[in-house]
């Protein structure tokens, strides 16, 4: 199948190195302590942040840090055909697993001694991408809890396809088969925190794509940053300062 | 178990007397007979029987035409380490269906929702003040489906919890109606169920007049609303006396 | 869940007596109702439905079925509810199962009518393609955003803009088929056959507090209730359904009383929300 027409253009009219619309919102769950949407395309996801508090299970309580703990989780009605899996089966375990780690990265956990962070997020809608959104969805409703970062993590993927490196795939592009690679890194400490990809591509185009999603979340980061901006200041002007 | 020896199963009318057939049903549907040959304010003959498992605290065993069930009290005993403190009791309710209680085998597993509808409407009755810490264990048993099951369940369940000793304010009855055409019928058995068209069910403890648990399913209007729950009401209270006596007649039997 | 110190319970408890709520409502008063359709691009139909900090979304999806062979001239509508943990971390792993089993059951009972399926919000006869061969399934799945009391309520509301919300597909037979066979059938992609939503109820659950009844309970209400009853009511006033909870008893002549406020109440939510998904629906064909 082509997945890049002669005239350089994907399956919904992007060019190999564009990005989808970026949109994100925060403060969207009220009870929450830091909650956050983010939609890239038409992945929609939500996360919700509470803590830090006390930990609920005492035999996980950990003396000089703090517990951060995850779950992924999607709706019944967030792919195409209708999802019948229950909770928990082992790609929603995998995923959790994954951002917990990216997460629990950049929180200063050892300013939170006994106690504990849950981040749960929601996809709403999967349409590719789900590991990158929910990570940046993680780290903005985290931002909005307030709670110490060594820097905010942003994630984006990126394919080869076509012999054609492509930024954020979509559920299309990202079913067809070839490597995938996503990436997250803390932006300002130019560090990455996550790598994956499946399939397999030579060390060279590795380098190529794994470039472009660096690019991708460097991109996402200066959106993100945008966004809290807004929200400190319109919280700023709520304060009446 | 079908009978006790030595006497005739009766049927109760839960009105008393001619009030038993209104007219509503005259005009519509002159010749439909129930199935099993009842009136349609008639219930099943109810049969109970305590102490049918000796293992546990204390047992029941109800038996309504086809409908069979057992249910288990075990308990008051130590709740999981795990669960917070908590200075009332706590309840654990579960339902299960053999796999040969229903026509086709293992169709039990649809009914998800009874061990929680059966958990509401015995809570409210058990003084779970009286025992702190700890957890009593409502085990249900539905050997044969004949329609019904959840409110024999539930009466059966709150015998066997009398039976284990629990302190209760009250028995539960509980009685259901369904709604066929623009006829009421108490207590309907597996095939009336099928074709209802609503359906209410309703558990009270009688010498209280209180009302634990109501559902209603399908279209109401007020006044038939007003006729189905005092037709429980009363079929409530005439199953109350049933069950007393029941445990009555146990325990003289064991002073003997 | 909410844990309330007995000052804050009093005031809780002393405000519904007194017909004045923490929020400054009335005990019959809802929170404003926000309605947004069409949220989920992928389902035939969805609608997100805010009460306050209460929000919950639903998703319509039809697939073509089989019809059961007791009810051949009926199609299937299956109702699922899912608490997200982002609502409240209790819900995390399989915390939330019970609650969602009791919201499924509680909207299957006041929207789906009786086993013969009269008195249905929706019809389920014309679910149906091809009598005994082809029907739509229509699977309705609610999930649990943010949660602040009086989930059933709002879900049946989005439930109901969604459905409303909802086109299935024109079907057209493909061939003339004989016997047993499964027949062929076109799925259109233009043409879509609306619902009609006016005979879906509304839910109203009235939350006993003391001796008064209060609609719309945020979360530090329910804390306080003895017992709540949801009372599903449609446009010509009869009762569709109702479910109870809350292990306290109630006196029979009470819940009779809670049934005609409940009818009473419910005649000015079904005008509010009907306005709403109207909005809803004109902004998002606007945008």
């Amino acid at each position: 199948m082509e997945y890049v027409s002669p005239e350089g253009l994907r399956l919904d009219g992007r060019r190999p190195m564009e990005m989808r619309q970026l949109r994100a919102e925060i403060g969207t769950v009220a009870k929450a302590d830091g909650s956050a949407v983010f939609e890239m395309g038409n992945t929609k996801v939500i996360a919700a942040v509470y803590g830090p508090r006390e930990v609920q299970n005492r035999s996980q309580q950990i003396s000089d840090q703090a517990l951060v703990r995850c779950e992924y989780s999607m709706a019944n009605f967030s792919t195409g055909d209708r999802l019948r899996k229950p909770k928990g089966d082992r790609r929603s375990t995998e995923i959790s697993l994954v951002i917990r780690q990216t997460m629990e990265a950049c929180i200063l956990t050892h300013l939170m001694p006994r106690s504990q962070i849950d981040i749960f997020v929601q996809v709403l809608q999967a349409d590719g991408g789900t590991r990158s959104a929910c990570i940046n969805a993680a780290t903005l409703a985290l931002a909005d809890a307030g709670i110490p970062m060594r820097d905010i993590v942003t994630s984006c993927s990126a394919g080869y396809l076509n012999s054609a490196p492509l930024l954020d795939l979509n559920y299309i592009e990202d079913s067809a088969g070839g490597p995938d690679v996503t990436v997250a890194i803390l932006p300002k400490l130019d560090k990455v925190t996550l790598l994956q990809m499946d399939a397999k591509l030579p060390v060279d185009i590795f380098e190529n794509v794994m470039g472009l999603a660096i690019e991708g979340c460097k991109a996402v980061s200066n959106y993100i940053k945008e966004v809290l901006l807004g929200n400190t200041k319109q919280l700023e002007y709520r304060r009446g300062l | 178990m079908a009978a006790k020896p030595g006497s005739v199963p009766t049927t109760y009318p839960p009105n008393p007397g001619p009030k038993t057939r209104p007219p509503i049903f005259k005009d519509n549907d002159l010749d439909w007979v129930r199935p099993d040959g009842r009136g349609f304010h008639q219930c099943r003959p109810a049969f109970f029987r305590t102490g049918a498992v000796n293992s546990a605290s204390g047992s029941a065993y109800a038996e309504f035409g086809n409908t069979k069930v057992i249910v288990s009290v075990f308990g008051p005993r130590e709740s999981k380490k795990a669960m917070m403190y908590s200075d009332t009791g706590r309840l654990n309710c579960n339902v299960s269906y053999t796999t040969f209680a229903t026509p086709v085998r293992g169709q039990g597993s649809d009914h998800k929702e009874f061990s929680s509808m059966l958990h509401k409407s015995l809570e409210g009755a058990i003084m779970l003040e009286t025992f702190p810490k700890t957890t009593v264990d409502v085990f249900a048993l539905v050997l044969e489906s004949g329609g019904s099951d959840l409110p024999v369940v539930i009466s059966c369940a709150s015998l066997a919890l009398a039976d284990a000793g629990i302190m209760m304010y009250d028995l539960v009855a509980a009685v259901s109606v369904s709604c066929l055409g623009k006829n009421l019928v108490i207590d309907p058995i597996l095939e009336e169920e099928s074709y209802q068209d609503g359906s209410l069910m309703l558990t009270c403890m009688p010498s209280r007049y209180e009302v634990t648990q109501l559902t209603f399913t399908g279209e109401w209007s007020t006044p038939d609303i007003n006729e189905a729950m005092q037709l429980c009401l009363d079929a409530c209270d005439k199953l109350g006396k049933v069950m007393r006596s029941c445990l009555k007649e146990a325990a003289s039997a064991s002073q003997e | 869940m909410v844990g309330l110190s007995v000052g804050e319970k009093h005031f809780i408890q002393g405000g519904i007596a007194q017909d004045l709520r923490s929020d400054g409502r009335k005990r019959l008063t809802y929170r404003p109702i926000y309605v947004e359709t069409g949220v989920i691009p992928q389902a035939h139909g969805s609608a997100r439905v805010r009460l306050g900090a209460t929000d919950v979304i639903a998703s319509v999806k039809a697939e073509l079925g089989k019809p059961s062979a007791l009810q051949s001239d009926k199609g299937k509508i299956a109702i699922y509810v899912d608490c997200s943990p982002t609502a409240a971390p209790v819900f995390e792993g399989r915390g939330g199962e019970e609650l969602s089993t009791e919201l499924s059951i509680a909207l299957q009972r006041c929207l789906l009518g009786g086993k013969s399926g009269a008195g249905a919000g929706i019809d389920p006869s014309s679910l149906v393609v091809v009598e005994g061969k082809v029907c739509w399934d229509l699977y309705i799945d609610g999930l649990v955003i943010s949660s602040d009391g009086n989930l059933l309520d709002a879900l049946a509301a989005a439930i109901k803009a969604a459905l409303s919300n909802t086109g299935i597909p024109k079907v057209d037979l493909a061939a003339e088929t004989t016997g047993d066979e499964q027949p062929e059938v076109n799925i259109s992609d233009e043409e879509f056959l609306q619902f009609d939503t006016s005979g879906i109820p509304v839910i109203v659950t009235l939350t006993r507090v003391g001796r008064h009844y209060i609609v719309d309970a945020t979360s530090e209400e329910e804390s306080q209730m003895s017992s709540a009853v949801s009372i599903s009511v449609n446009r010509k006033g009869h009762i569709c359904g109702l479910t109870k909870r809350g292990g306290a008893g109630l006196d029979p002549s009470i819940i009779l009383d809670m049934i005609s406020v409940a009818k009473h109440v419910s005649e000015q939510l079904t005008i509010k929300l009907d306005s709403e998904i109207a909005a809803a629906e004109a902004s998002e064909e606007e945008s």
